[in-house]
């Protein structure tokens, strides 16, 4: 009932139009953000050096990899944790720059977070930042709900011409919801968790063309975690004789591996979905790495949609595996740009 | 096609002493130019070619590009490209394009040919020769130059052809360069990370003229489809040239995407394109984000026969079906897959059917048919659906108990429910809505201890988060009798809910206070409860989707009765305090209206119906004739929940006026058992 009067306790994020702003003004207010970011975070990460601006920081695999190790700590989420509370400042600073520097991290962030929750671990500080995150979008879409008119053909659009008479008449338009309106939290409240990372995830995928590979492989493991359907497949993979032994074995109670599972709500499916179907299909260039790590994960939560019996899911993620599968058939590779080769070459 | 095509070119590298030169009806081999290349000699090549074919210069070196092109040696063609002016050319060929007319909207451009034609095979030379200038860069990887290659490609094709391209004009050979620079621009651009310019060549590659095949203009559709579904990128809405007056724009990245890939299977079911099973997947996968399975289905309606073979066509149907929640279509589209001249042993529809099935008392004895067979099946590489087959045969064991024969087969369903879950758990141990459905099994069949170990285990499995678990503990406490416990339940529920879903936190809640003989409370909360659901019914736009609570909203009526009841409980209280609060008021007719307005709207409550059989059944005290009414009533009210206890008792009751003192006994004894372990809210309501 005090939604609203303790999330103020923070600042309340500034709207995001650094674009209006005087520019000079802006440079020099960035670039002191920046610094003191930068600085902050040398004091946390001792094991690789910090590299001087923000952009290089972005690209920089070894502070990443320390900042991830930072996070995987058993106790990386408590509520005075260093790291989560730079995570915190940094995006509150509003600095289009920095907050990307903490969405790299919402995958980890997300996945540890959720799978850490059946263990009652303080985890105070992950929810800070996942907060920020879900303040941050209440905020700049006023709480409003983000919706998709699903079109009708016999309406003439840009790309076709219908013959059905010319209709004017929007209303028989389908508006589909593909995020539902965002209510202000203060606080973590359990019934809420999987809405506010959803949240998080889908900010996380409005930038994930600026996100860096490692990111999204990050991602990809703690989807494979969270639908916790890895043991079905070892029949497969025991040729390779990569798991240790002790890892597989667990008799009653719960062992490590399975305490990654946790309830996938469509709140938190439906995000993860889209940032999957961005992993294989929607990168720059060809990455095998991250597409085989996404098809993966994919195949995890196909797996785990059977054991729900969620329709839904079933149909979206066994969509993607199809569409993987028929990308890596040979027959689909044919290259329609390439000129004829015939024998006879005229001018 | 494209088969042929590598075909050819596999057959080319065999015998590639067959390849010709040809021009002006001469021919030349190949192998004679090649071994002038492959000595670095472009010179001599260029003049061997020029005598031989009585070519000029720039004909010679873009032939011999082309050679080049072909033969991999990609360096070597972009060095006789680059050996050409092509720019100059461009502009020879723009000051003998007619000038510009008036512009021509799509529908009466004139079909007549032009009046200065063209001179078509010059500019064929030239635009075939920066085309491939653009793939060799491509092939080198260096995609941002041949962007800008192509992209040179169609800015001389406009200037050139300033009035579109129409079949009429063009010879074949510019149509295909013309084609392929179309559909390679948005690609490379794509390959180069310039999101925006791929943006804008997708949509230039549709929204212009191009003369482009209905295939090509199909793969250019779904690569744009797929990029405004996957890149990340949110793309601005077309310019305002592209829109026309009337017709639909698409808003923003899914929509522009879910039209496209409507237009392609439109497209696919007109034979106007050739099929491509990746648009329907695609389709599917953006629809589903949306939830909107429902239109999926109707597009899978309208695939043509022959793509999918019927069963896996009425299985992709029932998933779309099921999701969209309409039941009964998908039951009976899995009746027909699962028939045995079909595909009877297809593990995920039998399972989808059983789930289905046990979500329905009529039919969960047919559903546990299917979860049998199921379990049958899970084999092999399945075999981890074992245990979902298990749980599938326990709920609908379950269901199946709640409409039984004989109090001899509800035991014997319960307990197999019971057996077939508990098989379930030792191939799911760590599945919380496994724990969940154990438990709510135990509690049904009245084995507390065993239902609060279970509803604790789930609440722990999931951090708290699934709003049903509380109310299940906050339940079975209530059974146990602990109301004071499960008021703390319910309190530290709150506490993890937002306002808008505490609806039936609040009713629990209430009813609690009422266990607790402090009605005052429970009239507050009832209040707040109430203001609550007002307060969403006014602010709640379609626009809303509560996730966990679309099953168990709070009605407005479902107050009101809880308000009645508590008024028609107050007449028998003797508190003054109380009493003057509620002053004034006949509590037996707007208790009764408030009940009968419940009934209208649900004619299958059974709260309602027990609580009119109680009102009139005490009506019946002094008036005779209202008592068969109160006893059809609960007698139907203990159909559907036999372990209604208030059901019980007033039947009793209802018996001993009319001076059946036998059955009147029986009742209550009914009712006493009961008693001790009667939760303040069904079981049955939380699954």
């Amino acid at each position: 009932m005090s939604d609203s009067s303790s999330s103020h306790d923070s600042p309340p994020p500034p709207a995001i139009t650094g674009v209006s702003e005087p520019p000079v003004a802006n440079d020099s207010d960035t670039n002191a953000k920046c610094q003191t970011a930068l600085q902050s975070l040398s004091s946390i990460v001792t094991t690789a050096t910090i590299p001087p601006t923000i952009s290089l920081l972005l690209e920089d695999n070894a502070v990443s990899a320390a900042i991830s190790s930072l996070l995987q700590l058993p106790d990386s989420g408590a509520g005075d944790n260093n790291l989560c509370r730079w995570l915190y400042d940094t995006f509150q600073s509003s600095e289009p720059q920095l907050q990307l520097l903490v969405l790299r991290f919402v995958p980890l962030i997300a996945g540890l977070y959720l799978s850490r929750v059946p263990l009652r671990q303080p985890q105070a500080g992950f929810e800070a930042v996942l907060l920020a995150l879900y303040a941050h979008e209440t905020t700049s879409r006023a709480g409003q709900a983000v919706t998709v008119n699903i079109p009708d053909l016999s309406h003439a659009s840009i790309y076709h011409e219908s013959k059905g008479p010319a209709k004017n008449n929007s209303t028989c338009l389908n508006i589909a919801v593909i995020s539902s309106t965002l209510d202000p939290h203060g606080t973590v409240r359990s019934t809420r968790r999987a809405r506010i990372v959803g949240v998080a995830l889908e900010l996380y995928y409005g930038k994930i063309s600026m996100m860096p590979r490692e990111s999204k492989l990050n991602f990809c493991e703690s989807c494979e975690k969270w639908a916790g359907q890895n043991g079905e497949r070892e029949e497969e993979e025991q040729p390779r004789g990569l798991i240790p032994e002790e890892e597989s074995v667990a008799v009653g109670g719960r062992s490590e591996k399975d305490s990654g599972r946790i309830p996938l709500p469509w709140e938190l499916v439906q995000p993860i979905l889209r940032i999957l179907g961005h992993c294989l299909m929607g990168m720059k260039g060809e990455d095998r790495e991250v597409c085989e790590a996404a098809s993966k994960a994919c195949q995890s939560l196909y797996l785990r949609s059977l054991h729900d019996i969620n329709p839904k899911a079933i149909l979206a993620t066994g969509s993607l595996l199809r569409l993987r599968e028929m990308a890596l058939d040979p027959k689909n590779q044919v290259d329609h740009t390439e000129i004829s080769s015939d024998n006879v070459l005229s001018v | 096609m494209l088969e042929n095509q590598s075909k050819e070119l596999s057959e080319n590298r065999e015998d590639e002493i067959t390849r010709q030169l040809c021009a002006n009806g001469l021919f030349m081999k190949t192998t004679e130019v090649e071994a002038k290349l492959d000595e670095g000699n472009i010179q001599e090549a260029e003049s061997s070619l020029r005598e031989g074919l009585s070519l000029n210069s720039e004909e010679a070196r873009a032939l011999l590009g082309r050679l080049e092109y072909q033969r991999g040696n990609l360096e070597g063609a972009l060095r006789l490209f680059e050996g050409i002016d092509l720019q100059a050319e461009i502009q020879r060929l723009q000051a003998s394009a007619p000038p510009p007319e008036k512009p021509v909207t799509k529908k009466n451009r004139p079909r007549e040919p032009q009046q200065q034609p063209v001179p078509q095979h010059a500019a064929s030379l030239v635009l075939e020769a920066i085309y491939l200038k653009a793939k060799s860069l491509q092939k080198l990887g260096r995609t941002t130059e041949a962007a800008r290659e192509c992209k040179s490609v169609l800015d001389s094709v406009e200037k050139i052809f300033q009035q579109g391209i129409s079949d009429a004009q063009v010879d074949t050979r510019l149509q295909e360069t013309v084609s392929h620079a179309v559909e390679l621009l948005p690609a490379l651009f794509k390959d180069s990370g310039d999101y925006q310019e791929a943006i804008s060549a997708y949509r230039r590659a549709l929204l212009s003229q191009w003369n482009l095949d209905n295939d090509s203009c199909a793969r250019i559709q779904k690569d744009f489809a797929v990029f405004l579904l996957h890149s990340g990128v949110e793309a601005s809405p077309p310019s305002l040239a592209s829109q026309v007056e009337g017709s639909y724009t698409p808003r923003n990245n899914l929509e522009e995407a879910i039209l496209l890939l409507m237009i392609l299977i439109k497209k696919f079911n007109s034979g106007k394109a050739k099929w491509d099973p990746s648009v329907i997947e695609h389709l599917t996968f953006a629809l589903s984000l949306c939830s909107q399975t429902s239109v999926v289905a109707k597009q899978l309606e309208e695939v043509m026969p022959g793509v999918f073979t019927r069963v896996e066509r009425w299985n992709s149907l029932a998933l779309c079906y099921s999701a969209a929640g309409q039941t009964s279509a998908a039951v009976n589209l899995l009746r027909k897959s699962l028939h045995k001249h079909e595909q009877p042993d297809d593990l995920v529809a039998l399972l989808l059917a059983a789930k289905l099935c046990s979500e329905e008392p009529s039919l969960a004895a047919e559903g546990a048919g299917y979860a049998e067979r199921g379990v049958k099946n899970a084999q092999g590489m399945d075999e981890h659906l074992k245990g979902v087959g298990l749980r599938m045969l326990g709920l609908c064991l379950g269901k199946q108990a709640k409409v039984p024969t004989s109090d001899f087969e509800r035991s014997r369903l319960q307990s197999e429910s019971l057996k077939a879950l508990d098989g379930a758990i030792a191939f799911e141990h760590n599945n919380p809505d496994l724990i969940f459905e154990l438990g709510v099994q135990y509690a049904e069949q009245r084995n507390l201890k065993a239902a609060s170990r279970y509803a604790k285990e789930f609440i722990d499995a999931t951090g708290g988060s699934v709003l049903k678990g509380w109310r299940f503990l906050a339940l079975v406490l209530s059974a146990q009798q602990r109301f004071s416990e499960a008021e703390v339940v319910t309190d530290a529920a709150l506490d993890e809910t937002a306002k808008w879903d505490q609806g039936p936190l609040l009713r629990l809640k209430a009813k609690l206070k009422i266990s607790q003989s402090n009605p005052t409370e429970a009239v507050e909360t009832y209040r707040y409860l109430l203001a609550l659901v007002q307060a969403q019914r006014k602010s709640f736009g379609p626009l809303r989707t509560l996730s966990q609570m679309e099953q168990d909203r709070v009605n407005e009526f479902e107050v009101w009765h809880g308000l009645a009841y508590l008024y028609s409980s107050l007449s028998h209280w003797n508190d003054v305090e109380v009493c003057r609060m509620w002053e004034g008021r006949k509590e037996f007719k707007p208790a009764l209206a408030a009940f009968l307005d419940g009934l209208l709207l649900d004619e299958s409550s059974v709260p309602c119906k027990v609580a009119v059989g109680a009102l009139l059944c005490e009506r019946g005290k002094e008036y005779q004739p209202t008592l068969p009414v109160a006893r059809s009533l609960l007698s139907d009210a203990l159909r559907i929940d036999p372990t209604n206890r208030k059901a019980w008792y007033y039947l009793g009751m209802v018996h001993k006026h009319d001076g059946r003192i036998a059955d009147a006994t029986d009742c209550f004894q009914a009712a006493s058992m009961l008693e001790e372990s009667d939760p303040i809210e069904s079981f049955s309501t939380i699954l």
